[in-house]
């Protein structure tokens, strides 16, 4: 019992992670219907940059993680203006080209500046809690509160904010959106700004959990890329059930069954599941 | 109030409207009609900003608002109730219509509750759920959320019952009573023209008519092309 309970928890933290990622692209994909499969090495350039800035350069952490969010912000509205916005209303296929080429150009930089050595973010978070068997580090417990915390943020400005509700109806009638007098030229800056913000806090998270490596960020977007269609694409309650449900399956299917088969097992049941909801856990038929 | 002179717009490689010219007058409520594909509705979305004019003048209170940005004309105070309702599905009724008053502070809600009581209990049912009378009255009541100026239906009875179609009239009818300047485009000409001071009658993408709403009732064409009777 404790075993399931700690394979949860594990499960949960690195879920949390796949949901920041999730929930960048499909607010991405929702609004603008594009595949931006760069996410992922945006999102570790962010990793790269805070261990950068906070290992090579000494700049306290937190000051750190939060250049690497504004900068982050500010690249997402880059990408959008410069990489996406000229395919606008082009054929679908150019989008797809321009994320493809974009994540090529993303990686490479990311190597010509930060090298190929595999890095890890020095967070200091070492000690170990335990609860009734189950141990709990640190570094976890905080990746799982930053995690709940960006989620229930993100939650908050799409349902309470006008900017956030605007980004809703542009996502769900363009048209009628413009009507409303929403400047719908705006919105794809803003929801690049907070995907990319979002990528890079999942960017360090990996950074500090684990380790970034050449080929990290693309391994991830894929793990995005499943959590959407797991959750139902452009659902944000989606991305979080998806990306949870993502993270704890890996875990249970390394922890009682192999952590070599663990992406087999997770693709399994994401198989499953859509055999029985092909429009995802939480989608729309 | 709205001054339209040689509009021409269409999509793509086809021109669909080939230089119309037409005014909507301060109070006035004034009718589109004509058979499918005439231009009606190419004409209100291109006065909108959701399709651009190709040539020709768009004045709104003495104003250029040709080919401005669909919401800066929102701003402009001219709203557009559209065709097939286009409500947002997965939101609230109340977020449906706090969305209509996007462009402007405040929002003052429960005065367009009292004027559609069935939004009042549908509040935090999601759009989509709703019947299409009820998503219409929405669509009307989310439009009326700007306080324009020109409020701009669009096929307002299509696809409903006979009786929720009359139901939408007699709203019309309300908004018109209010003084609001209303441009009507309708299928159902017989209601356009009951409602309308004016209006225009639509062939192939030009004006081949116009005249009081009492007058083209009559008016043997009219009568025997789109009243049926």
């Amino acid at each position: 019992m404790t075993e399931i309970l700690q394979q949860i928890i594990n499960g949960i933290a690195i879920g949390g992670v796949y949901v920041l990622i999730a929930l960048g692209l499909t607010i991405v994909f929702g609004i603008l219907g594009i595949a931006h499969f760069a996410h992922g090495s945006v999102s570790m350039f962010g990793g790269y940059l805070t261990f950068f800035l906070a290992a090579q350069h000494g700049i306290p952490l937190a000051l750190a993680i939060t250049i690497a969010l504004i900068t982050g912000m500010v690249l997402g509205v880059l990408i959008e203006l410069l990489a996406y916005r000229p395919v606008r209303h082009a054929n679908h296929i150019n989008a797809f080209i321009v994320a493809l080429g974009l994540t090529m150009m993303v990686e490479g930089a990311n190597l010509q500046f930060f090298g190929a050595e595999q890095i890890v973010i020095p967070t200091g978070a070492t000690r170990v809690f335990s609860i009734g068997g189950v141990t709990l580090p640190e570094l976890r417990l905080y990746v799982i509160l930053a995690a709940a915390a960006l989620i229930a943020a993100m939650t908050i400005f799409v349902e309470k904010t006008k900017t956030g509700q605007a980004i809703r109806a542009v996502a769900e009638n363009r048209d009628a959106a413009i009507l409303m007098g929403i400047n719908v030229q705006m919105i794809p800056l803003v929801v690049f700004a907070i995907s990319t913000a979002l990528g890079v806090a999942a960017g360090v998270m990996v950074g500090s959990l684990f380790a970034i490596a050449p080929g990290v960020g693309e391994g991830l977007v894929v793990k995005g890329f499943a959590v959407l269609i797991l959750g139902g694409l452009g659902s944000i309650p989606g991305a979080v059930v998806g990306g949870i449900v993502l993270g704890v399956t890996e875990a249970l299917a390394a922890g009682f069954i192999s952590s070599a088969y663990k992406d087999v097992i997770a693709f399994v049941v994401m198989i499953a599941v859509l055999l029985l909801r092909p429009q995802g856990l939480m989608g729309r038929a | 109030m709205l001054e339209i002179q040689s509009l021409r717009t269409g999509y793509g490689p086809i021109e669909v409207v080939h230089g119309i010219d037409m005014t909507v007058r301060e109070g006035e409520c004034v009718a589109l009609i004509g058979a499918n594909g005439a231009g009606k509705s190419s004409t209100l979305k291109t006065i909108c900003g959701l399709l651009p004019a190709r040539s020709g003048q768009i004045r709104f209170d003495e104003q250029d608002i040709t080919n401005r940005k669909g919401h800066a004309i929102v701003k402009a105070g001219i709203t557009m109730c559209p065709e097939g309702r286009q409500v947002f599905p997965g939101m609230t009724v109340m977020q449906n219509l706090r969305l209509g008053a996007y462009a402007r502070k405040g929002a003052d809600l429960d005065q367009m509750l009292d004027m559609f009581p069935i939004l009042r209990e549908r509040a935090g049912q999601a759009a989509g759920t709703l019947s299409g009378g009820e998503q219409e009255m929405l669509a009307i009541a989310r439009a009326l959320m700007s306080q324009p100026r020109l409020c701009i239906f669009d096929e307002p009875s299509l696809g409903l019952a006979p009786k929720i179609v009359a139901e939408v009239a007699e709203t019309i009818a309300r908004i018109k009573a209010t003084g609001m300047t209303i441009l009507l485009v309708e299928q159902n000409s017989l209601m356009a023209l009951r409602l309308a001071d004016r209006a225009y009658l639509f062939e192939a993408g030009e004006i081949v008519l116009e005249g009081t709403g009492a007058e083209l009732q009559t008016h043997p064409e009219v009568v025997k092309a789109y009243l049926g009777h």
